[in-house]
């Protein structure tokens, strides 16, 4: 790279072939750096007739490795704290079952972070978002699929706490899985004069089963 | 159009950029090392299975599905830090920044859903950077003379490898030529482009180093460099304005309590006593809110004067140290500010130079003269005890 040009493009005559080599692939380079930033544009601009017309070509560009997401903290910032808690049935050597105490899967990630300068995507991400990819892949009230992406989301957000929890608690095998989701809106600040938020939503997803499939790779 | 084709313009932002997200990208791997089998690798509760599925769907790029198994996923991802650290040092850059673009879209591609904002600008960065000449200054191949035997062994290697892939069936669809949507092509004209072109730019170099075609060459590289550059700013320029204008309709930026909210949450707050005592006071709060709003909204109309740019940009690479401590988003604020600093003034990326080589020559100098003091003392010593 060291030896490349910086003179003027005067200093040197360009012969007819060369011109117009630089021409057409000059016209070529703009025209396709316009267009992949107007589609860039048109992705993160609100809907409207052009990006409506044009959305095959918008998302050909954009979808799978320029896709963006820049509404940081907006419209609004988020305003809940949401917790996932999960438990366990096990079943012991005699077949006798038992369903253990919720273990906050949430509050492990929050007491990492806690005085660290430098959080894990571990505990920062993992929970949190595979809860997001849940929660909008889930019908909040009867917990059915509304995309066909939403059972991957389960499989994920079940191997995530199996990884935590493990194969077995007090030496029984892990026959069945439930999740308990607390979201609590942040308290409004104290000269704001609001109303206090209402008391926390939890929401609880039915038992899942697990076998030994669900365990693959976790370690 | 002089200009366009035949200068590398913003030739030190360029470096600034490389090396900022080289730096960032680095730094998260180190960071994420004792974790990266969970994230990325054999432990992860994304499974390869789950992977896949998803990927089959969104034809994302990664190489990790290739082989599964830890031992290609601990190549990917040591190679991954290891183009990183090329990309910080400007070493081949030509070939570092095309591993650093595949690393990062393999691990990320990976698994989709751990990423934030953070993740996000690293992941399109890593692709602009391929077309910049980012190297023109503060790299090692700036101070080489000429392209070396390194470079030629490189290109064939990488050449090589290039073919392995693309005829190995274990590929899949990932190297193909077109692709079937809109915009039609596939990921092999890209790597057997460039490929072709550094192999071109060799042999006019040893054939004809003062001739046309090499000159014509120069100025497409040039011209390419110009676009990617203009990418990289509009990029950042439609992050703060996407950032800014959506928040004008948010009833809390309205109401001037919006900063109080993030300052609440459990994930990001590493140090709740100072979320707490930032969040305390009403004007505080009512201040910075409005602030970040008026920043962002404003920013990419400042290009239009420069000083006004300035003070802006140092005000939000401010607020970025401010949310890397505050919220605990360190990868992410440190990737906003590589970014931002497309946007700095040349004067003062020189005058930063300036002061790193004063000060790196006087610290070199300082530990050379402490080195010869202490051997000719321990020389002396010897000599003492003889």
């Amino acid at each position: 790279m060291a030896d490349s040009t910086d003179t003027p493009a005067g200093g040197r005559v360009w012969s007819g072939p060369a011109q117009l080599v630089i021409g057409l692939a000059g016209a070529a380079l703009l025209t396709g750096t316009g267009l992949f930033l107007g589609a860039v544009f048109l992705h993160v601009a609100p809907a409207n007739s052009v990006s409506r017309q044009y959305r095959a070509e918008v998302d050909g560009v954009v979808y799978p490795e320029f896709e963006q997401n820049w509404k940081l903290f907006a419209p609004n910032p988020l305003q809940q704290n949401v917790s996932v808690d999960a438990r366990v049935r096990t079943v012991a050597e005699g077949g006798a079952t038992r369903t253990h105490d919720w273990t906050g899967l949430t509050a492990q990630d929050i007491a990492a972070i806690r005085g660290n300068p430098a959080p894990s995507h571990v505990d920062q991400n993992l929970l949190r978002r595979a809860w997001d990819f849940y929660d909008g892949s889930h019908n909040p009230q009867d917990e059915t699929l509304t995309t066909a992406r939403g059972k991957l989301a389960e499989e994920y957000l079940k191997r995530i706490a199996l990884q935590r929890i493990g194969r077995s608690v007090d030496g029984e095998r892990v026959l069945e899985i439930e999740f308990r989701v607390t979201s609590a809106t942040v308290l409004p600040p104290s000269w704001s004069g609001e109303a206090p938020p209402p008391a926390p939503k939890v929401r609880e997803l039915p038992w899942w089963p697990v076998d030994d499939e669900d365990y693959r790779g976790l370690g | 159009m002089a200009a366009f084709t035949g200068r590398v313009l913003g030739r030190h932002q360029a470096a600034v950029v490389r090396i900022g997200f080289g730096l960032v990208w680095l730094a998260y791997l180190l960071r994420e090392w004792p974790h990266r089998r969970v994230l990325y690798g054999d432990r992860s509760p994304w499974s390869m299975d789950l992977a896949q599925r998803l990927l089959a769907e969104n034809g994302a790029f990664t190489v990790l599905p290739w082989f599964g198994g830890r031992l290609w996923f601990e190549l990917v991802y040591h190679l991954a830090v290891l183009a990183a650290v090329a990309v910080v040092l400007g070493w081949r850059t030509r070939a570092s920044t095309v591993l650093f673009l595949v690393t990062v879209l393999s691990l990320q591609n990976r698994n989709v859903f751990l990423g934030d904002g953070g993740d996000n600008v690293v992941h399109l960065m890593a692709v602009y950077l391929v077309f910049t000449r980012c190297a023109e200054v503060w790299s090692l191949d700036a101070r080489r003379a000429g392209p070396g035997r390194v470079g030629v062994v490189l290109w064939a290697v990488l050449g090589a490898v290039l073919a392995v892939c693309q005829l190995g069936d274990f590929s899949g669809e990932s190297l193909t030529w077109t692709s079937p949507a809109f915009p039609y092509v596939g990921w092999a004209p890209l790597f057997w482009g460039l490929w072709a072109v550094a192999g071109l730019w060799w042999v006019l170099g040893r054939l004809r180093p003062d001739g046309e075609p090499r000159a014509v060459l120069d100025a497409l590289a040039n011209m390419i460099h110009n676009c990617a550059m203009l990418v990289i700013a509009a990029e950042v320029m439609l992050i703060y304005a996407t950032a800014g204008w959506y928040k004008v309709q948010g009833s809390r930026w309205q109401d001037g309590t919006a900063l109080y909210y993030p300052l609440h949450l459990d994930y990001f707050t590493p140090w709740p006593w100072l979320s707490a005592l930032a969040g305390s006071a009403l004007v505080p709060v009512f201040l910075i809110s409005y602030g970040t709003v008026i920043v962002q909204v404003a920013f990419p109309f400042t290009l239009l004067n420069r000083r006004v740019k300035n003070v802006l940009l140092a005000v939000m690479m401010a607020e970025h140290l401010g949310i890397a401590v505050m919220l605990g988003l360190p990868v992410f604020s440190l990737a906003m500010i590589a970014a931002d600093a497309v946007f700095l003034p040349t004067g003062a990326l020189l005058w930063v130079e300036a002061r790193v080589q004063r000060d790196v020559v006087r610290a070199g100098a300082r530990l050379l003269g402490q080195a010869l003091r202490d051997l000719e003392r321990a020389l002396r010593r010897r000599e003492d005890v003889r």
